[in-house]
């Protein structure tokens, strides 16, 4: 069951009906029934996963509540985390290993005895797995206790709205709502809708839209010229970020609905000065979550490297993070190549600051807009790696779009659609960054004004929406 | 070591750190208020702070610090 079925559209507002009309005691456990339906629904078999990480990470962070020696609550650390990376290293990495394993050996003569095991990915693994290590490591770290009730540790590992695609939570912020839920509040629920219904707009006319273009002319490479090949590479970043970030809107919305706040996962991305700014607004739960439990920890290892220690650390921790997105190269070259930019970064840091005093020139707006531009290109570039087949592949668009002119391939209808919504997208963000608080339509004090929005944004995803079934980007990792 | 002294020592390793003459320390001081005070840097004002005072943190440690008051807390029980 994915956000943009219509089973979903069924199956959420009685789950909303039925979370608010079960006594406040028990609400975390028609939450937790709910989640697990809705995990159940995509693939029984994988629920049984779900349920053995939650169960390890119980009895292990209660076992670490349980000893004051720091020695053997670290070895129950490391157990729990080994533990519950099995799985995720099993589905999501075994298979590429092995294949890589066994050309290499085939090279040299060689043949590889154990047979192609192909795993279809059980979807959200990678997100739910993090929840799980981030929880373990906070309770390690004594930020919080464990919780004692087995139910509600299953509910934040399995929580319905963000089990698929996160955002990935922490278990400080979640555990203590699924403890205390909030009454019904009309505020909330009309809050949910609204991030709901833009959520769905992203998705939909957005992501779809560019994702039709954008599929065509990756999927066929060498015969588009270096034009098209540039254009989709420039846009294919929209289309990743409406994806992810109108699944995130969805998600927070959803939980909104229930009266549960949940961590922001985009702040306009696309408005960032540098590379450093963009990544603390671009899939922000997954940065603070490399950046708290691998960079901290690597960095303060290498701390009297001083900046040699933070460019390592900055390296390995967005290596781990590409290979986060999948076990295939591509992935390896787009982590080091936001490692690499995040590093020349660092390094130049001082005397970027001070030239931009010196000229003054932080607030003209030419210059953010230089910088803003300069930052997208550095992302788009890396995100040819994230979105071709193979290094060879990405190495082909690049080289084609450096060499090789030629015609635009126009999709005319879907470009039309997909840069009109791209623009009321980017301008909703524009005046949110630049005037906050000013031309307000969802929140606008006129009632004609909001529901005017409302009805138009609803009309328009029926109308320019893409409504074959397309996946969530992020599903596959 | 007193802490007014500290806070002195403190100033002098945040200005060298963030490259900012004028920063003055003060118990309630976060990252938020320091231009350039980010995940990076932090770990170099760390390092500096351990080789100036001839002290170790511990990864929990700097997981409790909020603010500069928290850090200073801490450093007094090591000196």
């Amino acid at each position: 069951m994915v956000f943009t079925s219509i089973n979903f559209l069924l199956f959420f507002p009685l789950v909303a009906v039925l979370y608010y009309l079960t006594p406040v005691k028990y609400r975390w456990l028609t939450l937790l029934v709910v989640s697990y339906f809705f995990y159940i629904n995509i693939r029984p078999v994988y629920a049984l996963l779900l349920a053995g990480v939650t169960a390890s990470t119980y009895v292990f962070t209660r076992l670490m509540d349980s000893t004051a020696d720091d020695v053997v609550k670290k070895r129950y650390m490391v157990v729990n985390i080994i533990l519950i990376l099995l799985p995720l290293f099993f589905f999501k990495y075994f298979g590429e290993i092995n294949a890589g394993v066994t050309a290499t050996l085939q090279k040299f003569y060689l043949r590889w005895p154990l047979p192609e095991i192909k795993l279809l990915l059980p979807v959200g693994i990678s997100f739910y797995t993090f929840m799980a290590i981030g929880y373990t490591i906070d309770v390690y770290n004594e930020d919080i206790k464990a919780e004692k009730n087995f139910g509600m540790v299953a509910l934040f590992i399995s929580f319905f709205p963000l089990v698929l695609s996160g955002p990935i939570e922490r278990a400080k912020n979640m555990l203590p709502q699924f403890n205390h839920t909030k009454p019904v509040d009309y505020g909330d629920i009309v809050k949910g809708m609204k991030l709901m219904l833009w959520g769905y707009f992203m998705k939909l006319v957005v992501a779809d839209r560019i994702g039709l273009y954008v599929d065509v002319v990756f999927n066929e490479v060498d015969t588009q010229s270096g034009t098209t090949l540039l254009l989709s590479s420039m846009l294919y970043p929209f289309q990743v970020y409406a994806d992810l970030g109108g699944y995130s809107l969805i998600a927070i919305g959803t939980a909104k609905m229930l009266g549960i706040e949940v961590m922001q996962n985009f702040k306009r991305p696309f408005f960032a000065v540098s590379m450093a700014e963009f990544w603390r607004r671009w899939h922000i739960s997954l940065i603070t979550w490399i950046t708290d439990y691998v960079y901290t920890p690597l960095s303060f290892k290498f701390r009297k490297l001083g900046m040699r220690g933070v460019v390592l650390s900055l390296l390995i921790a967005f290596l781990i993070s590409g290979i986060w997105h999948g076990a295939a190269l591509t992935f390896v070259a787009w982590g080091l190549l936001q490692g690499i930019f995040l590093s020349m970064e660092a390094v130049m840091s001082k005397r970027r600051k001070s030239f931009e005093e010196q000229y003054s020139l932080g607030r003209r707006w030419w210059y953010i807009l230089v910088c803003c531009l300069l930052t997208f290109g550095l992302f788009a570039l890396s995100q040819v790696f994230a979105r071709a087949s193979s290094i060879s592949n990405a190495c082909l668009v690049l080289k084609r779009i450096v060499s090789s002119r030629g015609g635009l391939y126009l999709d005319m209808t879907n470009l039309l659609y997909a840069f009109f919504g791209l623009g009321i997208l980017l301008l909703s963000e524009f005046r949110d960054e630049f005037f906050p608080g000013k031309l307000l339509v969802f929140e606008n004090k006129i009632i004609l004004v909001r529901y005017t929005a409302y009805l138009g944004v609803f009309f328009f995803i029926l109308y320019f929406g893409v409504f074959n079934g397309n996946r969530f980007i992020y599903f596959q990792f | 070591m007193e802490r007014d002294l500290l806070k002195e020592k403190l100033t002098e390793i945040f200005r060298r750190v963030f490259n900012d003459d004028r920063l003055e320390v003060n118990d309630r001081l976060t990252a938020n208020d320091v231009s350039n005070w980010d995940s990076l840097s932090h770990m170099i004002l760390i390092g500096e702070v351990e080789k100036s005072l001839g002290i170790t943190f511990k990864l929990k440690e700097l997981n409790k610090m909020k603010n500069v008051g928290d850090m200073m807390d801490i450093i007094l029980t090591k000196l």
